[in-house]
């Protein structure tokens, strides 16, 4: 019988890209926000500019495995010609104009004197370029053939999905560089960014799951590929609460005076949680791949 | 430019894939390729009745396609670097394999299941209308192959007066990318988009 997991299993890579990416591009956007003050002092700057590599790398290393599915990568310079008219062209080249600039901002940050306000200007150039990436990765696969994928739940998912393991990241970074704000409120307002894209990202994938009988060809129907959709669902679900609480239990703990401390290794299996349930769900859309007509 | 097309001829077709195996003889496709296939779409039911008496809606035809070399085609739009493209003589769509950078995204997007990436070669391959042997004035090697002469292949303007193009299951509605393939349905033909039949031969075709 046919199964969606043959595409899964074949586009694993870019099963692992699309998890990585967003959120790292959305930790990147959070990390940055302190940065786009003025009066921060000049250690802090340093320390959160350095650490703005777990972000990047994190986006990277999505990236590159992403490359490892071409057939034939030495020809990968020729995907610049379809920018504009293929969605998969312009998300390659969203995805290297974010990475240049967050690069070139990094780099510079290690200058033996940077200039704040050209930091601040170029930070928010970065954010911008960054929200641009995730939302070319959100509709990568906006072909209108493809009709499983050609929903408005495709594009929501893949945001939500950031907007949920984002913050979570951008709380490791932000205590690996023990910028002390994210151990209260900023914290605080972190998990509950992950917390609500989490409750609207389970709303979506529930609508999206209930359509899936309804969206046939003469082969099957999309719920035929991802026969135990709503487990994967609930799995997310469950990784990215125990994710969010992790964190949480610590940071609202502390308001009320409780003694335990956010370290690096909570704050990163918080994240690694979520990002796993994020995975299992990027998954579940690559199972779900087939055309109007004859193609699964 | 000619624009070049395939007719089909459901109401000849035996369903006995000659023209899949002649194809597949000529290019030396291994066996995970093949550039045409024989879908057998079939559906209904037989149900018995109080009185015993037995009735049926069952049906089944077969349905010879490869690449339809579309007006629109869904492969061309989506591919990132331009080696699928459709050649501005013949209408012919085809793969520039030293473009090609073996992404998939071709084959996810064709509603006609016709490209695919040979993961071997590194590139998408799918059917060409056989270029070289139309420019050498011969006809496709499925068209020649079929004993039946339910397949052929010509000018649009030719191909188009014996049949409707792309108007039967299981192809979708032909508004999706206006194949160049123009069919003669046979009588228990369901029309292009109906679900009331199912390809029962996946694991052959896909």
């Amino acid at each position: 019988m046919l199964s969606g997991m043959d595409t899964a299993l074949g586009e694993i890579t870019l099963v692992l890209f699309t998890t990585l990416a967003p959120s790292g591009v959305v930790a990147f956007i959070l990390m940055g926000l302190p940065l786009l003050r003025g009066d921060l002092p000049v250690e802090t700057r340093r320390r959160i500019d350095q650490f703005l590599s777990i972000p990047l790398v994190t986006s990277m290393v999505g990236l590159v495995a992403s490359a490892t599915h071409l057939g034939n990568p030495a020809n990968a310079l020729y995907v610049f010609l379809g920018v504009g008219r293929s969605p998969l062209s312009t998300e390659v080249f969203c995805a290297v104009v974010f990475l240049a600039l967050a690069g070139v901002y990094w780099l510079y940050s290690f200058s033996q004197r940077p200039r704040t306000g050209l930091q601040r200007a170029w930070m928010a150039l970065a954010m911008v370029a960054g929200v641009v990436f995730v939302t070319s990765v959100a509709f990568a696969y906006s072909a209108e053939t493809i009709v499983s994928w050609y929903t408005v739940y495709v594009p929501l998912n893949l945001w939500l999905n950031a907007l949920v393991g984002g913050p979570l990241l951008a709380v490791v970074g932000l205590r690996v560089a023990r910028y002390r704000p994210v151990e209260d409120r900023l914290g605080r307002a972190l998990v509950a960014v992950s917390i609500a894209a989490l409750a609207a990202n389970l709303v979506s994938f529930g609508l999206q799951s209930a359509g899936l009988p309804r969206i046939e060809n003469s082969l099957l129907s999309a719920s035929d590929l991802v026969p135990y959709y709503g487990l994967m669902i609930a799995v997310f679900g469950v990784l990215a609460l125990a994710g969010i609480g992790v964190d949480a239990r610590v940071l609202y703990a502390r308001r009320s005076g409780g003694a335990l401390r956010l370290t690096v290794g909570r704050a990163a299996a918080a994240s690694a949680l979520a990002l796993a349930g994020i995975f299992v769900m990027r998954f579940a859309f690559y199972m779900m791949h087939m055309t109007v007509g004859l193609g699964v | 430019m000619t624009q070049y097309a395939f007719h089909f001829d459901g109401s000849r077709c035996t369903g006995c894939k000659t023209c899949e195996f002649a194809c597949k003889d000529y290019y030396d496709l291994d066996t995970d390729v093949q550039y045409r296939k024989v879908y057998e779409c079939t559906g209904g039911e037989t149900s018995k009745d109080e009185n015993g008496y037995v009735s049926t809606t069952c049906f089944a035809y077969y349905v010879s396609m490869s690449c339809n070399h579309c007006d629109d085609p869904a492969c061309a739009k989506v591919c990132p670097t331009g080696a699928m493209h459709k050649d501005s003589d013949t209408g012919l769509v085809s793969v520039d394999a030293d473009k090609c950078v073996g992404c998939g995204y071709c084959h996810m997007a064709c509603p006609y299941n016709a490209p695919k990436v040979d993961r071997e070669k590194g590139h998408s391959v799918k059917c060409d209308g056989c270029a070289e042997r139309v420019a050498q004035g011969e006809q496709p090697i499925c068209v020649r192959a079929c004993p039946a002469r339910a397949l052929d292949f010509g000018p649009v303007e030719e191909m188009s007066k014996m049949g409707e193009r792309g108007n039967i299951a299981p192809l979708p509605e032909s508004t999706y990318t206006n194949p160049n393939l123009y069919i003669k349905p046979s009588k228990d033909a369901k029309p292009a988009g109906s679900k009331d039949g199912k390809v029962a031969n996946p694991l052959e075709v896909m």
